[in-house]
Formats: C-alpha cells, sequence, structure tokens
C-alpha cells in the first residue's frame, strides 16, 4: 500500500471516531439533555437490546430484511429502466422529446409530496412504498444515463464507423462504454437517495422497516433507539457506496486516466 | 521537379455547361503521375459550408492508387473538412467526391481515419483496439488476436498489446491509432496531423515507419500537417491549400530518391530546394502566381 493509501485509509477511520469522541464528551459534559442527544453508549445499549428482542415484537432482522427488500426491488428496477430511458434519450431525439415535458414536470416534486397521491392509487401497501423509491431512483438514473450517452466524443464515433461498426456495435462498443462513468455514480447518488426516501416512503404506515422503528420511536421520545435505527440506516448506506465504489472502480477502470 | 499550378480548372457558372471530364486530361497532362496512374480519390468541384460560410467552393483533385498526398495550408483553411468529405463524416454541398469511381455516401472500412487525438477506445486493450475492425466484421478471437499481434508488431508495439491506452506515452497511442486503421485493410488512409503532438525523434521514426509500412501495403494516404519538412518527406506529391474556398491550391511534385523512408532524405538538395520554395509559398500566399479568378 502506498503512502497515500495508508493515510486516506488512517484519516478516514478517525474522522468518525474523532465524532464518537466529541459525541462521548458533548453528552458527558451534560451540555445537551439525553433525550436531544443520548450518549453513545446509551444508543449501543439500545442497539444491542433491539438485536437482542427486537422492536415492537418484530425482530430487528426482519425490520432490516423487510427495508433491504423495498430498497433492492426499487433500486435494481429503477436503475435498470432509468438507465434504459436515459440511454435511448441521449441517442433518439425523437424520443428524447416524448420524454422531455413530462420527466421535467415530475423531477422538481419532492418525493414526499407524491405520498398522499399515491396513497389514493397505490394504498398504503408495499407497493406505494416500492414505487415512491422507484421513482426516486428512476429519475436521478435517467438524467445520468442521458448525460453518459452523450459523452463519447465525436472522434470515437466516427473511427468506429470508419471501422464498419454499424449502430448497435457503435453502441455496444463506443456510446455504452463511454456512458458508464456517469451511470456509475448515479448508481452511487441514487443508492443514498433511495435509502433517504425509504424512511419517508415507511411513513405510508406498516409495522415493520428500519424507517417504521426510527419513526415509531421518535413519536414515542425513545431517542435512544431513534439513533440506533439511523447508525444502521448510515451503516447500509456506508457499506452499499462501498460496494458501488468497488465495482465502479473495475468497470470504468479507465476513469480519470485519460490523457 | 516541382510542378506548379493551380487546380481551379472549371469556374462554378460553367457547370451546366461543362461535363466533369474536362478537367481530367488537363490535370493529368501537366503532372505526370509516378505512382499507378489509377486516381482512386476523385474530387470534382466539390464545394462545401458550415450554414452559409464557405468552407470548399469549386475544389477538384485526384489522388492515385498507392500514392501519399501531404495537405499543408494554413489553419482553419478547411484540410480537416477534405479529410472529413473523403471519410464520408461530412456530406458536400456540391460537386462530387468519389472514392474508387463510387460517390462517397458515408464512413466505410475501406477508408480509414488516423486522427490527431488518436481517440482509441479506453476501455478497450492495445490489442482489442487494433482488432477492432475485425470485431465489427465478426471475425472470431483468434483471428482478432493474430491479426493484432501482426499489426502491433509492425508499428512495434508488440509487447504492449494487453496495455490500456492511459497506460501509453502519447507516440504509442498514435502507434496504436496507425495499427487500428491498418488492420482494417484500408484502400485510402487519411492521417490528421497525427505526428503533431509528438517530439521531433518520436515524429520522425514514425514517418519513417508510415513510408515503410506504405510500401508493404500499397495503400493510399491523405496526410494533413502543419510541418513543411514532414509534408515533402512523406508526400510523394504536396498540396499547399492557400484559399480552399476558391478552390486554389497548389501542388508540388516531390521527386526524392528510393528508398522514400531514407532518413537521409531530409538532407538532400532536392528536399532542401523544394522546402525553400514552399516556403516563401507559405509566407507570401499572395503572389500572382498562384491566383485565380481574381478581378
Ligand atoms: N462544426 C463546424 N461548424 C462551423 N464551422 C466549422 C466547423 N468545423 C470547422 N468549421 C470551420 O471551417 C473552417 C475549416 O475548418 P477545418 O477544420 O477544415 O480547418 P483546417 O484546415 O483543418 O485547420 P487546422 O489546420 O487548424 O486543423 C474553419 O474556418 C472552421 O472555423
Ligand atoms: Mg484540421
Amino acid at each position: 500500500m502506498s503512502r497515500e493509501k495508508r493515510a486516506y485509509l488512517i484519516v478516514a477511520v478517525l474522522s468518525p471516531l474523532a465524532v464518537l469522541a466529541l459525541w462521548t464528551f458533548v453528552t458527558h459534559q451534560k451540555a445537551v439533555a439525553a433525550i436531544i442527544l443520548p450518549p453513545p453508549e446509551a444508543v449501543f445499549a439500545s442497539l444491542i437490546d433491539m438485536l437482542q428482542r427486537g422492536y415492537s415484537g418484530v425482530a430487528l432482522s426482519t425490520h432490516i430484511g423487510a427495508s433491504l427488500t423495498r430498497v433492492s426491488v426499487a433500486f435494481v428496477l429503477g436503475s435498470i429502466l432509468g438507465t434504459i430511458v436515459g440511454l435511448i434519450r441521449g441517442r433518439v431525439p425523437l424520443l428524447d422529446a416524448v420524454f422531455l415535458v413530462p420527466s421535467e414536470v415530475i423531477r422538481p416534486i419532492p418525493p414526499l409530496g407524491l405520498i398522499p397521491l399515491f396513497i389514493l392509487w397505490f394504498g398504503i401497501g408495499e407497493l406505494s412504498k416500492i414505487l415512491l423509491i422507484f421513482v426516486s431512483v428512476f429519475l436521478i438514473m435517467m438524467v445520468s444515463a442521458h448525460a453518459g450517452a452523450q459523452s463519447a466524443t465525436v472522434d470515437t464515433l466516427r473511427a468506429a464507423r470508419s471501422m464498419g461498426a454499424n449502430s448497435v456495435q457503435t453502441f455496444r462498443f463506443v456510446i455504452l462504454p463511454s456512458a458508464l462513468p456517469q451511470i456509475m455514480t448515479g448508481l452511487r447518488v441514487a443508492m443514498g437517495t433511495a435509502l433517504t426516501i425509504l424512511v419517508a416512503s415507511e411513513l405510508l404506515g406498516g409495522d415493520r422497516g428500519l424507517g417504521f422503528v426510527i419513526l415509531d420511536a421518535s413519536s414515542f421520545f425513545r431517542t435512544t433507539y431513534v439513533f440506533a435505527g439511523i447508525i444502521i440506516i448510515g451503516a447500509i448506506g456506508l457499506a452499499s457506496d462501498r460496494l458501488i465504489a468497488l465495482v465502479e472502480r473495475k468497470v470504468v477502470h479507465w476513469r480519470g486516466k485519460q490523457h | 521537379m516541382a510542378a506548379q499550378r493551380h487546380l481551379q480548372l472549371v469556374p462554378r457558372s460553367d457547370d451546366a455547361q461543362q461535363p466533369a471530364a474536362v478537367d481530367a486530361p488537363e490535370v493529368t497532362a501537366s503532372a505526370p503521375r509516378t505512382r499507378s496512374g489509377r486516381a482512386i480519390l476523385k474530387f470534382d468541384r466539390v464545394g462545401f459550408a458550415y450554414g452559409s460560410r464557405t468552407i470548399l467552393d469549386n475544389v477538384s483533385f485526384e489522388v492515385e492508387q498507392g500514392e501519399i498526398v501531404s495537405l499543408l495550408g494554413p489553419s482553419g483553411c478547411g484540410k480537416t473538412t477534405i479529410l472529413n468529405l473523403i471519410a464520408g463524416f461530412l456530406m458536400p454541398t456540391g460537386g462530387f467526391c468519389l472514392a474508387g469511381g463510387r460517390e462517397i455516401v458515408g464512413p466505410g472500412p475501406d477508408r480509414g481515419v488516423v486522427f490527431q487525438s488518436a481517440a482509441l477506445f479506453d476501455w478497450m486493450t492495445v490489442a482489442e483496439n487494433i482488432a477492432f475492425s475485425l470485431r465489427c466484421a465478426h471475425k472470431g478471437r483468434r483471428e482478432r488476436d493474430a491479426i493484432a499481434k501482426e499489426m502491433g508488431a509492425l508499428v512495434g508495439l508488440g509487447d504492449r498489446l494487453d496495455a490500456y491506452p492511459y497506460e501509453l506515452s502519447g507516440g504509442m497511442r498514435q502507434r496504436v491509432g496507425l495499427a487500428r486503421v491498418l488492420a482494417a485493410k484500408p484502400t485510402v488512409m487519411l492521417m490528421d496531423e497525427p505526428f503533431s503532438a509528438l517530439d521531433v525523434q518520436t515524429r520522425e521514426a514514425l514517418q519513417e515507419e508510415l513510408l515503410r509500412i506504405q510500401q508493404h501495403t500499397g495503400a493510399t494516404i491523405v496526410f494533413i500537417t502543419h510541418s513543411i519538412d514532414e509534408a515533402i518527406f512523406l508526400g510523394h506529391r504536396v498540396f499547399l491549400a492557400s484559399s480552399l474556398a476558391t478552390g486554389t491550391f497548389e501542388e508540388f511534385t516531390v521527386a526524392l530518391p528510393q528508398p522514400r523512408d531514407d532518413p537521409e532524405n531530409r538532407l538532400h538538395p532536392e528536399f532542401i530546394r523544394l522546402r525553400e520554395i514552399i516556403y516563401r509559398r507559405m509566407r507570401n500566399p499572395g503572389a500572382p502566381a498562384s491566383r485565380t479568378g481574381a478581378p
């Protein structure tokens, strides 16, 4: 490991430890009420408690499983469809025109604003929750892939054509690889957003999911459980982002190395 | 011997009355060709405009099979536009562009392009870049590997076939761009200032390499450059474009001894002589001898 890499790793580990230390210090000085900001060890105790006895009669793994299922289904479907639509929009002007107004009208609407409509249309079950996440992921991926589809340079496109590539081959060998860096970045942004919307979607009701845990605990002022839930979601976010970043480095190995 | 003349043979207004055939005899009569004598590229009173901006007007010339033509001229005079027309990336707004006797309707593997930017595919290895045209033609892996090896070796990259373009130096990337075009076995190679970003040593080495390869493959080459030396060293003929918007350019025949890839040719009296003439012409493009259509 190079010096820079080691330094990077050390700083990346030290920074959360510093936050933890600050958090411990502030709470032990009794600078803030425990109900506003509980001390870390209390949050940790709640975490252990949830692991052992679950939350509101449901095992923690069931809560996590329910949330992960919603996010995964919505993320996979949303990113596949969003990428396909985005790539098509980026290359076929007439189809781009078809999508332009509808997608630009929907895009600025905050997902929370869609909740009442979704309840009306799809009820308060799984479908509404998944669709809400799906829409956010879809829109992000559509924009990323749209931009990506246009990032192939004129020269590489011309080079491909003059070496006999037909439209399908040009797409597969030039347009798609050129779009990959933006698609991969889109996936990371979309995953972060998906987890955010997850909590909001679980406002829609139901009795399981990490969002449910956080919302339920907060309405009973069980702040330590709120924090425990936040930390679990944060950990999932960190793990998924690192995973996508790892895939990204493998898939778009040339990124940032061109001369 | 340098044959100097302009190629605006048929004024545009005469198009209707004068059929295309008129210009051909005069061109061939005044400059006997050293090559095959068979025109593979033919521009017949070609015009091109971006919107209302005329870039080319009434440009006519022929390039023979197996010939290297260097294209010199001031920045922005339309050299790349000519290349793009031959490649089929652009369509003329007037006249005809012919390759192998047929009108050019689009890009094709018979006309390979070496870009100034190399324009390699960063996501493919050197071997995959070189064999790209074969992949498009649905050739099998074995054939692709064999050609990549052969062409890689030809341009001196036999040991870097598994590298990615970003792991190569600028000169190596240019060679991949060259090998990639050679692998497609084009009848015409179009090269747009491919060596301009390189140091003198690499540049001269690649020039000699290109001449050897051309000898070997018999490809026809149109080579754009800003360097008078490069134009003379490589070309059988040098076209000096002064104003392509009025169709005028001058032509110089390069009579350097064989083998053409001999580096000593750069010191040959004919080389020095031609360089001086072209240099003066470039410094003083308004001199009467090259002017036509002026009132
Ligand atoms: N896409 C375009 N739209 C409008 N004008 C263009 C476009 N591309 C080139 N031109 C114009 O056409 C003219 C000829 O361009 P071209 O690229 O053929 O010049 P060139 O002789 O190759 O110059 P250089 O030696 O600098 O490469 C220039 O004046 C340029 O401004
Ligand atoms: Mg140019």
